[in-house]
This record gives structure tokens, sequence and C-alpha cells, in this order.
């Protein structure tokens, strides 16, 4: 009873820290209808600011935050305005997307070989606090909780965007129909500019605290933390950034109950989720009803 | 009749001098102007520290011959300059295949070296043996690799799994530590360690209390540790690459759980790579396999012995080396020898010549000694406890009992 306690306690803790991790790619997906590849790479920077700044500068990491939304508008602005209202007038937008961002990809990758080398990085364990925080007698690491407990402001925030600003009801109209928003006058292309730019820093955000939950950060993680994205979001909902966080949930607890009971098959098991979600509910756990609300 | 004999005789000398002339020009045409040895390596991924150093190590070696005018190859009695034909497979093994493929088909090299690691070596072997190229193998150890009797692998620079964890299971009977827990990657080179390792315990009446394998790219293991303490063991056996051994030692120092003996394999192959990453607080007293330049072998009947490589090394790469700098050296020196001992320039005859000078050669590994399947049953590293030593940490050997330099704190103290 213990070990489940504490798996599903575990999960949550991830899987929070996760839906962060995701719901940069599904904010730019459901605004601009575009697929960054190079969302896993754009955490990896975040992971090396913040390593930057701890072993360098011997600054708290939690610096890299502000450093994360910094990136973000240094390299959302310049990114939308070069690429995306020319990959919006083609014929495919999301397939072209799909490439150019794969390009985009490859290249951060090679830069980060070139200026970090391709071992792993860690920061300094003792940054976030040094000691455990209990629930219901269950131990978790500070810095899982400090990541946790960043991953809801953030999500917050990007809420109160959604529901309390004028930008973040000009961002959902673009999500709901981005001609039908332009014809009311929204200025899409400065409101999904904005979009971009809070994407590319959530990412960034997430990045600061990956070298606490996985391990390390390395030039080459990128892949795979964009391919558990795609998984979360999916599971979630597809376009709908707080679907993310349902699907993190799931994401987290699935995998470590996996972790507890059935250690080989853990990494099987976000993708085995998706599948059956996809094969139930192919809008995602969240499809239909927030897109009502 | 005198001089039909004549002209016969004129006419057989003629045809033995004109033959005599051909062969010689035939051996002189079939001479390469260079030996190509075909290898991959991995600039990035989660092998690609290890695999550029091996490469890095291969390098040094070639260089180091072809500033003296190359190898000397015995089928052709003279000295033909080395060539390293090389590709990245970013540490994927779709990528390693399609390369290797590559290697043996379109670039035709002469020999064929494996990347880093049991994952990447894995593909090279049945491709080298459709092939019948003799796969030079530096570092990939994976027990179901030697199955079987093949003239076409020869496991060089590390030794086999099937042997590699035994100095450590004897030490764990020999301390009389009765609960053990082993978790390992999902991986030729770890499931075969941690096969190995459980069975040698078993024989000796200790039953692991915890075995599982976790995903090869498993990288969070808080909530596996919490899983294993929940068995109280008194050791903990991770064995995993580089990049698991980073996230599992992380995990334990936050977690704030102790045990009385922690082991990982890569601080004895990467040990400045695990201090920069995980802290030399968290590495003391836990235990590992010290590899060269760690542990030194002082008598070699092959090239440098490990200090004078170390020294040599340094002095030239402007940096010291590292177990993988060392591994991909000495397969260097091991293909140097067989192409000096080959009497004919044949895959075949490589590998015939790799097992004449197996159980009778010694390099700064340690004894080479190959068996009929390919495996390395030499060059067994001791087993060693990491101990405080001003800001970083130091081996030393606790077993066997003929290698130690000191005792072994058991149990580690609390830090």
């Amino acid at each position: 009873m213990a070990l489940l306690e504490y798996a599903l306690i575990g999960g949550i803790l991830y899987g929070i820290f996760f839906s962060l991790v995701g719901i940069g790619l599904n904010l730019i997906f459901g605004v601009m209808r575009i697929i960054n590849l190079a969302h896993g790479q754009f955490i990896m920077l975040g992971g090396f600011g913040a390593y930057m700044l701890a072993r360098g500068m011997g600054l708290n990491p939690l610096f890299g935050i502000p450093l994360a939304i910094a990136g973000g508008i240094v390299i959302g602005y310049p990114l939308y305005y070069g690429v995306v209202p020319r990959l919006q007038k083609s014929q495919d937008p999301e397939m072209l997307s799909f490439i150019l961002f794969f390009g985009i990809a490859q290249m951060i990758e090679a830069v980060a070989v070139f200026a970090f080398g391709a071992d792993q990085r860690s920061l300094p364990q003792d940054a976030l606090g040094s000691g455990n925080i209990g629930v219901l007698g269950q131990e978790f690491p500070d810095s899982w909780w400090v990541a946790c407990l960043v991953s809801v402001l953030a999500m917050l925030g990007l809420y109160l965007y959604f529901s309390r600003t004028r930008l973040g009801f000009a961002t959902r109209a673009i999500m709901a129909d981005r001609d039908e928003a332009r014809a009311t006058g929204i200025d899409v292309d400065r409101v999904s500019a904005i979009a971009l730019i809070i994407g590319i820093a959530l990412a960034g955000i997430a990045g600061v605290f990956v070298p606490y939950l996985i391990g390390s950060v390395s030039s080459s993680i990128g892949d795979g933390l964009t391919t558990t994205s795609f998984a979360i979001i999916i599971i979630g909902s597809l376009g709908n950034p707080l679907g993310t966080v349902v699907g993190g949930l799931v994401f987290g607890v699935g995998t470590m109950l996996m972790q507890t009971y059935y250690s080989s098959w853990s990494n099987l098991a976000p993708y085995a989720l998706l599948l059956a979600i996809v094969l139930v509910r192919p809008s995602g756990l969240l499809g239909r009803a927030v897109r009502r609300a | 009749m005198r001089t039909h004999l004549k002209r016969a005789w004129t006419a057989c000398a003629a045809g033995l001098l004109a033959s005599g002339l051909a062969l010689s020009a035939a051996a002189a045409q079939t001479a390469p102007s260079e030996i190509k040895i075909g290898t991959l390596y991995a600039s990035s991924g989660p092998f690609a520290v290890a695999s550029e150093g091996q490469y890095h190590g291969l390098q040094y070696w070639a260089a180091g011959v072809n500033k003296s005018g190359g190898v000397f190859v015995k089928a052709f009695n003279k000295k033909i300059p080395v060539k390293i034909v090389a590709y990245d497979d970013q540490s994927s093994t779709a990528t390693a295949t399609t390369l290797y493929n590559q290697l043996i088909t379109q670039d035709h090299v002469d020999i064929l070296m494996a990347d880093f690691g049991s994952v990447l070596t894995s593909v090279a072997i049945p491709l080298a043996a459709e092939h019948h190229m003799l796969l030079i193998d530096p570092t990939g150890s994976g027990a179901n690799f030697f199955t079987k009797k093949t003239n076409y692998l020869a496991d060089v620079s590390i030794p086999s799994s099937t042997v590699w964890p035994l100095p450590l299971a004897h030490f764990i009977l020999a301390q009389k530590i009765k609960r053990v827990a082993i978790v390992y990657g999902s991986n030729d080179f770890d499931a075969s360690q941690a096969e190995t390792l459980k069975a040698t315990l078993e024989k000796g009446g200790v039953k692991p209390v915890y075995y599982h394998g976790v995903p090869t790219t498993e990288s969070n293991y808080t909530v596996l540790l919490h899983t294993i303490a929940a068995h109280n063991p008194e050791a903990v056996i991770e064995l995993g690459y580089a990049p698991n051994d980073i996230a599992f030692l992380h995990a334990l120092a936050g977690s704030g759980l102790h045990f009385n003996m922690t082991f990982t394999i890569f601080p004895g192959q990467l040990l400045a790579l695990m201090e920069k990453n995980v802290g030399a607080k968290t590495l003391a007293y836990t235990y590992t396999y010290p590899t060269p330049p760690l542990v030194a072998y002082p008598k070699t009947t092959l090239g440098p012995n490990t200090a004078a490589f170390v020294k040599e090394f340094t002095a030239a790469e402007k940096a010291a080396p590292n177990f993988l700098d060392a591994a991909g050296f000495n397969t260097g020196l091991i293909m140097q020898q067989m192409l000096a001992t080959a009497p004919k320039f044949t895959q075949l005859d490589f590998h015939q010549a790799l097992m004449d000078m197996s159980g009778k050669t010694t390099t700064l590994l340690g004894e080479f000694k190959i068996n009929s399947h390919g495996a390395q049953m030499g060059e067994l590293p001791p087993v060693a406890q990491l101990v405080p030593a001003g800001k970083g940490v130091t081996p030393v050997v606790v077993y066997p009992q003929d290698k130690a330099t000191g005792k072994a704190i058991y149990p580690a103290p609390k830090k």
C-alpha cells in the first residue's frame, strides 16, 4: 500500500512537471497549427541556460526562469515573423512546419553539441533545497516540489492569460478559427507571435528543472522530450493547452505505477495509454468538453 | 639432341623467371597503399561521451603508427600507413546498421571495428558474419554475442559480460552480504552482466531480493529507489550506462535513502564526468569496477604499460586519458600486432593471428585472452570503493585480495 501511495504521489508530481514540458508545444499547435518539432531542443536550451547560470556564474538555477522568458522573446519573435506567415500561406502548413521545425531542431542540437559538447551536465544537487518534503508520510526531494510548484504557477499564469486578458481572449479566438478572428479585427500575427514566445518560454522554464527530474541535461535529450510531449498533449487534447495538464498527470502516474510494479516496461506506459486513448477517444481526454467552453 | 635439351632448359628457365617476376608483380599489386580501418563513432546521443573517447584513442594510435611509416603487415612484408574511415552513427542502432553496411560494401575497408558498447556493436555482428569479415569489437561485451564458435568476432578491450561481474559477485559473497538488489538496463551489456551476477550470487546462496530491468533510456530513479528500499537490501547494484548512473546517483542523493553498499559501473570508466555531474560527496563510499588508467598494469608484452601510456597521451593530447581513450588505443595496438603476425591478408588469417596472441599477450589493459566464441576472458577489472581524497574521490581496490590496495569501508558511512 505504501508503495502504491508513493507511486501515485510521485506520479502526480512528475506528471505536473511533464504538463509544463508539453504545454508549450500544445499552445503553439493550438494557435498556429504548426508542429514544433524543435520543442524538446528549446527545453534542452533552458536546461543549458540554467547550467551556465549555476556553474558559470554561481547563481541559483531558478534565475534560469527569467532567462528562459528572455530567450523566448529573442528566439520566438524573429522565428514567428521569419517563418510562420509564410507557412500559413502554403497548401499544407502542418506538414511543412513538420519538416521546417525538424531542420531547426537538428540545427539547435548541432549548435548545442558545438557549444557544450556531448556529455551530460547536472545542476548543484542542493540548489533547490537539500532535504525532502513529505505528504501522507511519503517523502520526495525538495527539487521535485519546487519543479511542481513552478509548473503549477506557470500553468495558472497561462490560465489567467487565457481567461482574464484581452490578448488571451484573442488567442482563444484564433485557436477557434484563425480566419474568423482576423475578420473580427484581431491582429492575428501579433497575438500568434506572443503565443509562440510564450510556448518557447514555457519550454525553456521546463528545461530549468530537467536536470533535477531526469538526472542531467545533454545536447541529445531534445528528440526524446519532443516525443514524450507529443504523447502527453495527444492524451490530453491536441490543440487545447489546458488538456495537457490531464495528459501530463496520466503520463506521470502511469509511468510511476509501471516503474513500481513492472519497471522494464515503464517507458511503454505513455505510448500504450496514447494508443488506447486515441482508439477510444480520438480527440483526447478533454477534447470536446473544453472546446465547448 | 643436345641442342633440343639446351633449348628446353632455356625455355624452362625463361618460364620460371617470367612466372617469378609475375608473382612478385602480383604481390606488389595486391599490397594496398593504405590499410583502411572502418569504424563508427557517436557525436551525439547517450553513448557520445564514451564513443568519442574510444574513437579518440584509436585516432591517437593511428597518428602514432603513421608517424613511423605505418603498421608492419607481414603478408606484404612492409610497413603500410593506416587510414581510418569513420562515420557518425549518432548513438542510433538504425543509423549504425546502414553505416556498417556502407563500410563493408561501399568503402571495402580492410578491417571492421565496432563503435562503443554492446548496443552499437550488436547490429554489426550479424553484418560482419554475413560478409565474412572479422569484427574487431573494442567494448561490446554482451554475453549473447558469444554463444557460438565464430571466426568473425573478437572482443579485444573489455571483458565479456559472462565473466566481468565475477569479482563483484565474489566480493559480495566474501562480505557476507545477504540482501542484494539488482537494477539493470534492458540491453545486451547490462542485462547479461545482471544475469551473470545473479547466477553467481545464487550459486553462493544469495538470492537477490530485488531483480528488475529498466529501459536503457531510464532517467528517473526516485520512485524506483523507494521500491528497492521497500525490500530492505544491504547492497544496491545499478548496472547501466553513464547517463543511467548519473540519474541513479542523483536520485539516491536526493532521496535521503542510505544503503550499506551502492555499486555503479561508469565511475570506474569516466570518473571525471561522474564527479562533475554527481559530485564527490555523492560518489563517496560507492563501489565500481576501476578500469585503466585508474588501475595500472606495469608489465606488458605489447605496447606501453598503463603509466607510460598516460604520460605519452597526456603530453600529446594535453588532457589525461580515460578508460575509453585507453580502450581505443588498445584496440589499435591489438590490430597492429594482428597485422604484424597474420601470414596472409585475409580475414581468417587475422582471426587466427588474434587467437595465437590470446593468453600470451599483456597490454595496458591487462591480459588479452579471447576464446573461440570471440569473448574476452582477460582484462578483468577488480572491485574498488571510491573514498574521499581532497576535493574528489579516489578508487581503493578492495577485491580480489591479491590486488587490494585497501580494505572496504562497510557499511558505507551515512553522508
